[in-house]
């Protein structure tokens, strides 16, 4: 057997039997769980397939507002980062409050969005705004500014003028850490996006199924949302994947 | 360009007057220029924040407190169990290979949303608020500390071996104080999230801690406590990204600080 597949067949395995552990109860068992508090893997399934549609139109809103989010938080991040970038004396320190936002608890935040938008899902965009900024800002700034030693004293030689400097330098070079804080953003940006909608007004979304389905006790169409949720994770997380792959095919990672 | 200690003291200290000054203008914007009607709510103005936090202190305080230490607990918690797991990957290959991919995948889960359904799961607030904490922890500590213990190069590793040490002292004179600086990494990530966790548990039903004074005020609208409970919370973040630089710098003092 070749390297690769055993690299596979090894989490795959432990993963299947995980689910049957967990189908046949000795989860339960080990732990004390009663049926109603877990379901088992075969009930989610069903549960899902029969309330699809729902669930996939509840998944669509909570992605949106995610995604929008994303968009302008990594927006505000990076024209923070090149604000600092040009001006240092000044902008770095700008860019310390911005990396303060990142330590605000998300829970913090969700109420402050409540108070300042009506509509849910501009309260979920402004969540996601402020908890996507952070890390984008660290990052992107991290890569304008580590750039390969003697490349910027070449340029200058060159009597290269700034704009020269940063287009052909500073931009190129800052791709790959900005591609870093896009794939840490993307988990960020549903997680919060599910928080707030624990807490506004909404009546729709992931957050508020998982919420909404548990305090009823339909633990199975919960698991559902948990599931959906999941996996809009991964397929993003993959896409970004894809893109990095496309993006920055010089650089070390990806060779 | 290098800038000097005073002169970066100098600028840090007109971004702090110039925030402060940019919150009270528009606060003042708010509340006579616009007249909304709900601008105490809104946008208080910062010494009314202040104010209200030196008044409400000692139950802040004590509210912060026991979402807190049930914060660091699971931390602590999580951070032992993520320490040990990577050392196991480390040394069995096997190990490395069947949970690598799940913690990958992991961490595009969104973790902190499932806190509801743990919670329904284990019914205990204290326990479930330890155990949401401490779950958090364990993948970016783990994540961080095993590609430390990976990236010692490996003549360090055959100079170690050529001595004829064993596999315990290679661990310990070697690959665990290299891969410090990676643990403290993973670490820093955590440290806000896991108190993230802990005001989440707290305002999905807990009796008491800094959530349910969020909670309360939001929805009872005395709106100076609820302001002060959001800055409070706010700071506890940051302070416990800066106990962890604490903690980094005793315990790694030959790492010079980049933060």
């Amino acid at each position: 057997m070749n390297e690769k597949i055993k690299n596979v067949l090894w989490p795959l395995g432990f993963g299947i039997l995980v689910i049957i552990a967990w189908q046949v109860g000795i989860i339960h068992d080990a732990l004390g769980f009663k049926p109603f508090q877990l379901p088992v893997p075969s009930q989610i399934i069903k549960t899902l397939s029969d309330n699809f549609s729902k669930a996939l139109a509840d998944t669509m809103i909570t992605v949106s507002g995610a995604l929008v989010g994303l968009a302008l938080g990594c927006l505000i991040g990076f024209i923070v980062a090149v604000i600092a970038t040009q001006f240092p004396k000044w902008g770095y320190t700008g860019l310390s409050v911005i990396a303060a936002f990142n330590a605000i608890p998300i829970v913090a935040l969700s109420p402050i969005m409540n108070r300042w938008f009506t509509s849910g899902f501009a309260q979920k965009v402004g969540v996601v705004t402020v908890v996507c900024m952070a890390a984008m800002a660290i990052n992107a700034y991290r890569g304008l500014n580590d750039l390969k030693p003697f490349a910027k004293d070449l340029l200058e030689s060159y009597a290269a003028p700034e704009k020269v400097i940063f287009f052909k330098l500073r931009l190129p070079n800052c791709l790959p850490s900005v591609l870093t804080a896009l794939k840490i953003n993307v988990a960020a940006a549903i997680m919060a996006a599910m928080i707030s909608e624990y807490f506004a007004a909404s009546t729709s979304g992931i957050g508020f199924g998982i919420k909404d389905n548990l305090r009823k006790g339909m633990m199975a169409m919960g698991w559902s949302y948990i599931v959906m949720a999941a996996l809009v994770g991964i397929i993003l997380y993959l896409i970004i994947m894809l893109i990095e792959r496309r993006a920055i095919k010089w650089h070390a990672s990806q060779r | 360009m290098m800038i000097s200690r005073k002169e970066k003291y100098k600028v840090n200290l007109v971004w702090a007057i110039g925030i402060f000054i940019a919150w009270e203008l528009l606060a003042f914007f708010l509340e006579q220029v616009i007249h909304d009607p709900m601008a105490a709510a809104k946008m208080p103005y910062p010494h009314s924040v202040i104010i209200s936090i030196v008044q409400n202190f000692t139950d802040l305080m004590s509210a912060a407190g026991l979402t807190f230490s049930r914060a660091v607990f699971g931390f602590a918690l999580g951070a032992a169990i993520g320490f040990i797991l990577a050392i196991i990957m480390s040394l069995s290959k096997i190990a490395e290979k069947i949970s690598l991919p799940y913690l990958i995948v992991s961490q595009m889960i969104p973790v902190l949303g499932l806190a509801p359904i743990i919670f329904t799961l284990v019914r205990d607030m204290n326990l479930s608020r330890i155990v949401i904490a401490a779950y958090i922890t364990f993948f970016p500590v783990s994540v961080n500390m095993l590609s430390g213990l990976n990236s010692v190069e490996s003549d360090k590793k055959e100079l170690l071996y050529s001595y004829a040490a064993k596999k315990k002292s290679i661990y310990y004179k070697l690959m665990i104080p290299y891969s410090m600086p990676y643990l403290f990494a993973g670490l820093k990530i955590a440290a806000p999230m896991s108190i993230t966790a802990s005001i989440l548990v707290d305002m999905l039903g807990s009796s008491g801690g800094i959530g349910v004074k969020l909670l309360y005020s939001l929805y009872s609208g005395t709106k100076d406590v609820f302001w002060a409970s959001v800055v409070t919370s706010a700071l506890m973040g940051i302070l416990s990204y800066f106990i962890v630089i604490l903690f980094e710098k005793i315990c790694i003092p030959w790492r010079k600080q980049t933060t």
